[in-house]
């Protein structure tokens, strides 16, 4: 996986992760299947993370010099970056770009419907449905 | 309300639902909040952040079997983002070691948050940033150079460590020579250490080579003022880590395993009078414990 840290770190939230889940181990009939399957999963979320950690890092480094907040902001802003990036999580590709669209760059549904070439009428349903998504997750 | 086309009557309407039950009105505030930790974002930073394409559950397994190594996002975060880093050889991430055999059998090992770029032509390792110990068994000799000098590896053992100030060079075995930006060229035995500085070299030091330290993954301290032991154990901290001017005299006796930096503040906390503050994952701070008396 070419980080140890990674690594460890991985293998520590599947295992809080058996334990937190209410199935007893010992009641389970594949155990072993069990936690592959929850470290499939973990592994998706820790690829998740690492593309969003590129993705900012990318950005950062195309900043002018002067623009390039602090390493203190930048670790905040990794994290606000973070938390959002979950929440967004599992919304269709346009619904979520029409949502950053409207909430990043202050656009209004005229002109996102522009860009991805649908009726406004599709980017009210979009906002609706990106709206319930993010309210409906606890926080 | 963000159409950009909103009438009174929609304001008007807008309100009257609000008015009509608590959950709308509780719905109303959340969504407010989430607008405003969107509004907080540098915008352009989080929309080349967040609006990048999502790979498909299934592919991101695939990939997930033949890893490809992604740039450690925790290395690159608290530094300066200088392009000569970024573009090195051969790199490792905040709290992260690696050990590479070179190709005339010389091995080579990183400590945490450096970066060397390696030119076995010329037989030439620069250490842009950072620290390592190299072994050079002894067929033909490998130059380290540094920003405040070279190092010459004929046979032997060496640690170069470099910092803005200067660059601390420690033999553990064999001989090598150096040769820092002003004065003579000088040798260099094992048990001595000494640093080049810009105005030269220092004064020749002994120290232990026998002592464990960050090459088997330990951080050792000998009645050290707290301050200097938590500027050492933030470089091998993703994330900032800040304590209060008043536990910087504190003093810290003890052999530390590296693996598991959040378990080292456990001890300190355990040991020493003071307390420590998880703000979030990244951003760590430590105060004097409070007396309840």
């Amino acid at each position: 996986m070419g980080n140890g840290s990674d690594a460890a770190d991985l293998s520590q939230d599947t295992f809080l992760r058996v334990l937190a889940s209410s199935q007893r181990i010992a009641d389970l009939q594949e155990p072993r299947a069990y936690l592959a399957t929850v470290g499939k999963r973990l592994l998706a979320n820790f690829y998740k993370r690492r593309s969003l950690e590129q993705a900012y890092l990318d950005a950062l480094m195309l900043l002018p010099e002067e623009s390039v907040p602090s390493p203190e902001q930048r670790w905040l802003l990794l994290e606000a970056l973070q938390a959002l990036d979950e929440l967004l999580d599992g919304l269709p590709v346009a619904v979520r770009r029409a949502f950053l669209w409207s909430q990043l760059e202050g656009l209004g549904y005229a002109e996102i419907a522009e860009r991805l070439q649908v009726s406004e009428r599709t980017i009210k349903r979009y906002m609706a449905q990106a709206y319930e998504h993010c309210l409906l997750v606890e926080w | 309300m963000e159409s950009g086309a909103a009438s009174d009557r929609d304001r008007a309407n807008l309100q009257h639902w609000r008015d009509s039950h608590p959950s709308h009105e509780h719905a109303w505030q959340k969504a407010q909040l989430l607008r405003q930790r969107f509004a907080e974002l540098p915008s352009t930073l989080a929309m080349a952040s967040l609006d990048r394409p999502q790979a498909s559950r299934r592919k991101v397994l695939k990939r997930a079997v033949g890893a490809v190594a992604l740039v450690p996002a925790a290395w690159l975060i608290s530094r300066q983002l200088p392009v000569d880093v970024w573009r090195a050889d051969l790199r490792t991430a905040t709290g992260e070691g690696k050990t590479v055999q070179l190709a005339d059998g010389s091995s080579l090992q990183l400590n945490t948050a450096s970066a060397v770029d390696i030119d076995m032509q010329n037989r030439r390792l620069t250490l842009v940033e950072g620290e390592i110990a190299l072994n050079v068994p002894g067929i033909s000799p490998l130059t380290v150079q540094t920003h405040f000098g070279q190092v010459v590896v004929s046979q032997g053992q060496v640690c170069v460590r470099q910092r803005q100030t200067g660059c601390r060079v420690s033999v553990l075995k064999g001989a090598v020579q150096l040769q820092p930006l002003r004065g003579p060229v000088f040798s260099l035995r094992a048990g001595q250490q000494v640093s080049l500085l810009v105005a030269g070299a220092g004064a020749v030091e002994p120290f232990d080579v026998l002592a464990p330290g960050w090459r088997d993954g330990v951080l050792m301290a000998q009645n050290q003022p707290l301050g200097d032991f938590l500027r050492e154990l933030s470089s091998y901290r993703p994330g900032v880590l800040r304590w209060e001017p008043a536990l910087e005299s504190l003093r810290v006796t003890g052999s530390f395993r590296l693996e598991d930096t959040d378990r080292i503040l456990s001890l300190l906390a355990a040991s020493l009078p003071l307390e420590v503050h998880r703000r979030t994952r990244y951003w760590v701070t430590l105060v004097p414990r409070k007396n309840i008396a």
